[in-house]
This record gives C-alpha cells, sequence and structure tokens, in this order.
C-alpha cells in the first residue's frame, strides 16, 4: 500500500472554508445574499471531492510505476 | 513479574522435582483509541472523527448529514432521503476502522498518522463528481432530477453489475472471487 498524495477531503475541507470565508465577507459587505448562492452552488464542493480523489489516485498510481 | 499470584498449575507435578520460573507475563499496552467509542461518539454524526483526530473527516460527515436533511426536509425526497441513513451508517464503520487504524499504527510502532488508503479504484471519485455536477444542474435548472426518480433502480443494475464484473475480473487474476470488490 502506497502513501498517499494528499488527503482529498483534507484540501475539499480547506478550500471550502476559504470559499465560505471569502463569500461571508462579501455577504456582510453587502455584495451578494450568501444563502441562495449557497443553495444554488454547494455541489461544486462534491465535484471538487471527487475529482480530488481522482487526481490522488492518479498520483499515487503515478509514483508506484516509477518507483 | 514477582508479583505473579500462586498459580496451582504451574506448581511442580512431583514435590522433589526443581520449581520452574512462572512465564513472563504479556506488558500491558493501552491502545490509544477505542473502537467502541468512536463508534458510540458517531451516534452524533462526525464526533467519533473528532476523537480520531480526523477533523475534515469529521466536518465531511456533520455536513453530509445536516445537508442532506435539509433538502430532504425542502422537498428534494430523491436522492437525499436515501442519502442521509448511508451516511449516518458510514459515519459509524468510519470511525470504528478509524479508530482501529489508528491502533494497528500503534501497535506498528508508527507514531506519525499514515492514511492507509483503501479506495485504488477511480469509481469513488467519478461517483462524487457525477454525483455533484447532477445536483448541480439541478439546482441551475437544466436538468430535473424528479424526473430521474423513476430510473433509480437503474443504479442497482449498475452497482450489481460493477460487482458481477469485478469478482470476475478477481477470479481471473487468481484471487478469492468472495472478497467484495473495491469502490
Amino acid at each position: 500500500m502506497s502513501r498517499p498524495a494528499f488527503s482529498p477531503e483534507g484540501v475539499t475541507f480547506g478550500v471550502c472554508l476559504v470559499a465560505l470565508g471569502v463569500l461571508g465577507t462579501l455577504a456582510n459587505l453587502g455584495r451578494i445574499e450568501l444563502l441562495p448562492l449557497l443553495r444554488t452552488w454547494w455541489p461544486l464542493s462534491l465535484v471538487l471531492w471527487g475529482v480530488l480523489e481522482l487526481v490522488e489516485l492518479l498520483l499515487r498510481r503515478s509514483s508506484r510505476g516509477r518507483s | 513479574m514477582s508479583s505473579q499470584p500462586f498459580d496451582s498449575q504451574s506448581a511442580p507435578a512431583s514435590p522433589g522435582a526443581p520449581a520452574l520460573p512462572p512465564p513472563a507475563a504479556a506488558p500491558y499496552v493501552r491502545l490509544p483509541k477505542s473502537p467502541g467509542l468512536a463508534a458510540f461518539l458517531s451516534l452524533f454524526p462526525g464526533l467519533g472523527q473528532v476523537y480520531n483526530g480526523r477533523i475534515a473527516r469529521a466536518f465531511v460527515f456533520f455536513f453530509a448529514w445536516v445537508g442532506s436533511i435539509y433538502l430532504t426536509a425542502s422537498g428534494h425526497e430523491f436522492p437525499f432521503a436515501f442519502v442521509i441513513p448511508f451516511v449516518y451508517l458510514f459515519n459509524i464503520i468510519d470511525a470504528w476502522k478509524g479508530a482501529s487504524a489508528a491502533n494497528a499504527r500503534f501497535l506498528g510502532g508508527r507514531s506519525e498518522p499514515e492514511e492507509q488508503p483503501e479506495i485504488e479504484s477511480p469509481v469513488w471519485g467519478g461517483s462524487l463528481a457525477l454525483f455533484g455536477v447532477l445536483i448541480l444542474l439541478n439546482n441551475l435548472g437544466w436538468l430535473d432530477l424528479d424526473r430521474l426518480a423513476r430510473w433509480w433502480p437503474i443504479l442497482l443494475i449498475a452497482v450489481g453489475a460493477y460487482f458481477v464484473y469485478a469478482s470476475l475480473q478477481a477470479r481471473k487474476a487468481g484471487g478469492s472471487a468472495d472478497e467484495p470488490p473495491r469502490l
């Protein structure tokens, strides 16, 4: 069993927190409506998580192929 | 250990024979995590993962659980009513397995937490991304998931077909056909 290249759920969680922070700040400044935006776009977090899982798998396979 | 109590079974068979030293007791090792406690804490989704020190995973489970309840309550029974029990049970099993893995690492002499990835197939990542894209398209009004609701048993057919395919591949590769395929 090879080591993972990175933790997909950790990266997803971090990116989502950063995005939430940015969106929360913009909402507090009156630039956007936070809740309707989140209700529409939250599945992007699933897409990001899934894509990162695939990327991590590819990186792990390529590093195993090199060693 | 000198504090071993006298055991009649370890006493010499005859009064004239020399007394054998008592067998050395195995050192008591306190394991760092309790899988039972982790599973119990997971009755509140995410808490078992916090106990295991997997904070990101804890948030993922918590928000998946709360989000699917919210979406079910707001009129999206399909597919989120199915997701609620899945997330809940998966969260308990994940906490149990996480604590067991931490104990195994401890007994193996490794103090650094190390991921032991069990997912070796692109099906998990691909399914997550596809699920996200479908819900996003539904939210944007480009797809009506409610119209697809009657077709959900096709998912069962696809998963079943994948299991059959993976079992046949395992048999071809010389492995055990009884071993469940990895998703």
